[in-house]
């Protein structure tokens, strides 16, 4: 009971706070679409040579590319997220969730859950301008898709949280998510296969849980995978729960000294 | 047996190069209002971060509600309402949210909590500001909100850390209003810092004085200022003044040809007697004044340092709420 409400209502004031800052939203949005078009449009000349397609499991590289532009913002916007753990220690409003007697996963996970949401808002938007940009992205791929966002979503709004709570300053934390932000992206399938990378990078591609919602989502706006869907799931929600159980741990040791 | 509400024993609190908390005990009576009086630094603070379950102590024993801070926290913190001393509402939000959010997170719902929001919202006079957001509200205005929202689920102890700290005296009074209302008609207990004397005076049943990490004196104002001994009557005479002589009174001066100024132990029971003997003697009074000491001089008594330099010296600086950014 107090774990329900508690949840439900930590879910009610991040998406309430999200419809309050827009800018946020906006350079979530902005991002993906400048790599799509300037990166998608640059590549997609060079990839113009009869076979070039085989490399992309087949498709065209701005399908490929654009088939991925929806794990991109979910990532981007739900990993920079866990920046509002640090707002609230700085404007105190932390110190309120930390005393109230409701469950502290409760809390925790109904803060990663709305701003779960929210981005997966965001990511079914960019997807909508993708259908523009590469019409051969299939219809009834969006659904899944959205669901394996939101598994995405959960997991680095987690990790986001867990950094959060321990760092002070807005600063640090968003070194730390940019530091890790673009080699995760660079090693996770969007821009190129993975068959295709040194051994090293694939070993990171393997363990990152974006890879598998690029992959999983790829399935099924496009049909081609690199991995059995069946495994990108199971993959997904794994990593995802490894990283939600973070948090949730982080949290209930945090004192306000952290 | 007297149930206590709360019980803290040889709290310690280490930091990494301070002992802020330095072996601290007391207990709270249920019903009672505690105050810590201290200036900055002292520890108030960090004892109350300890009480309310979100700091853990280095060592020693603390209990609330009759449950013990570090291992029953989920039981201490559904008894306990707490005012932080600094700001901890969501700006972003409506004082109504504020108030919501709060109420779900302590398991309350429906229409019981809506109608309990509007009524403690009436009760702190923001009732008509409720679907305001808290960015655009004043200092007093978001100190009444927080006290508002800390009554929100009836706790049975009630933190209030710094309550009236930065507002204008009109604002103080007012809220030292709702707390006394607070304890008379919920009969919640009520601990308190603060470090202004007249706050601790006004509102506290008992005082604990701490310095440095240190409790250096507790009892009730009346009890504290007494620790000084005596008390000085002024009294003004009609004509030349002679000392008079009493088994109550301690010393008496004549200071000015018609002013007498006389010490005793206890003003408010020896001024009676005091016009019974120097009527007899034939002396006719036309002005009476007396002098307390003030807890500030029990502070000087205490450590030498006036608790006001004590104040400027430890320069912590007080920001309000913080900018955005
Ligand atoms: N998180 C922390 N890390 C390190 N030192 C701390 C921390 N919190 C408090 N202190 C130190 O502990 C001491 C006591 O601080 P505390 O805030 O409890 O005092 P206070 O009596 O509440 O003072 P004030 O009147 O300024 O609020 C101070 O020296 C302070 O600098
Ligand atoms: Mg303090």
């Amino acid at each position: 009971m107090g774990f329900i409400k508690a949840f439900y209502v930590m879910v009610y004031r991040q998406v309430k706070r999200y419809v309050s800052a827009r800018s946020r939203v906006l350079m979530t949005v902005v991002n993906p679409l400048i790599w799509v078009v300037f990166f998608g449009l640059g590549w997609s000349n060079v990839f113009n040579f009869p076979g070039a397609t085989a490399i992309f499991g087949g498709l065209n590289y701005i399908t490929y590319l654009a088939s991925g532009m929806i794990s991109m913002t979910i990532f981007m916007g739900s990993f920079i997220s866990g920046v509002s753990v640090i707002w609230d220690k700085q404007f105190g409003f932390l110190k309120e969730t930390l005393v109230a007697p409701a469950p502290r996963s409760a809390i925790i996970l109904g803060r990663a859950f709305g701003d779960s949401v929210t981005t997966v808002i965001q990511g079914g938007m960019i997807l909508a301008l993708m259908f523009l940009i590469a019409p051969g992205l299939r219809v009834e791929g969006v659904i899944p898709a959205l669901i394996y966002g939101l598994m995405l979503a959960m997991g680095f709004t987690s990790l986001g949280i867990t950094l959060s709570l321990k760092f002070s300053s807005t600063e640090g934390f968003q070194m730390i998510v940019n530091l890790l932000t673009m080699p995760l992206l660079f090693m996770s399938g969007i821009f190129y296969p993975i068959s295709n990378m040194p051994d090293w990078m694939k070993a990171v591609a393997y363990v990152n849980p974006l890879t598998y919602a690029v992959d999983g989502m790829r399935y099924w706006l496009t049909g081609v995978s690199n991995f059995n869907p069946l495994y990108d799931v199971a993959l997904l929600a794994i990593l995802t729960l490894a990283l939600t159980a973070l948090a949730v741990r982080t949290f209930e040791k945090a004192t306000i000294e952290d | 047996m007297v149930e206590y509400a709360v019980v803290a024993e040889n709290l310690i609190k280490r930091f990494k190069d301070v002992v802020a908390v330095n072996d601290v005990s007391f207990k709270v009576e249920r019903g009672e209002i505690f105050g810590l009086l201290g200036p900055n630094g002292a520890g108030k603070t960090t004892t109350i971060h300890i009480l309310t379950t979100i700091l853990k102590p280095t060592s020693g024993k603390a209990y609330v509600a009759g449950y013990d801070v570090v291992k029953e926290p989920a039981k201490v913190r559904s008894k306990i309402g707490i005012v932080f001393q600094d700001p901890s509402l969501d700006n972003q939000l409506t004082a109504y949210d504020n108030m919501f959010i709060h109420g779900r997170l302590y398991g309350l719902n429906g229409d019981a909590l809506r109608n309990k929001i509007f009524e403690l919202l009436e009760f702190v006079e923001l009732k008509e500001f409720a679907n305001k957001q808290v960015r655009y509200f004043s200092g007093g205005m978001r100190r009444r909100l927080e006290i508002a929202r800390a009554l929100l689920h009836q706790p049975d102890v009630l933190f209030l850390d710094e309550p009236t700290l930065g507002l204008d005296p009109q604002t103080r009074v007012r809220i030292w209003d709702y707390i006394m209302s607070v304890k008379k008609e919920r009969n919640t207990t009520i601990v308190l810092t603060t470090h202004y004397m007249d706050e601790a005076e006004e509102l506290c049943d008992r005082i604990a004085i701490m310095d440095k990490g240190k409790i250096i004196a507790e009892g009730t104002a009346e009890e504290l200022k007494s620790m000084l001994g005596s008390e000085v009557i002024y009294v003004k005479v009609v004509n030349n003044a002679s000392c008079v002589e009493a088994n109550f009174i301690e010393k008496c001066v004549r200071v000015r040809e018609n002013l007498l100024e006389v010490v005793v132990k206890d003003a408010s029971t020896a001024i009676p007697k005091l016009f019974d003997v120097m009527t007899s003697k034939g002396l006719k009074i036309v002005e009476v004044s007396y002098r307390k000491p003030t807890l500030n001089e029990v502070f000087i008594h205490l450590t030498g340092r006036e608790l006001r330099d004590a104040l400027e010296e430890s320069g912590r600086p007080h920001l309000g709420p913080r900018a955005w950014r």
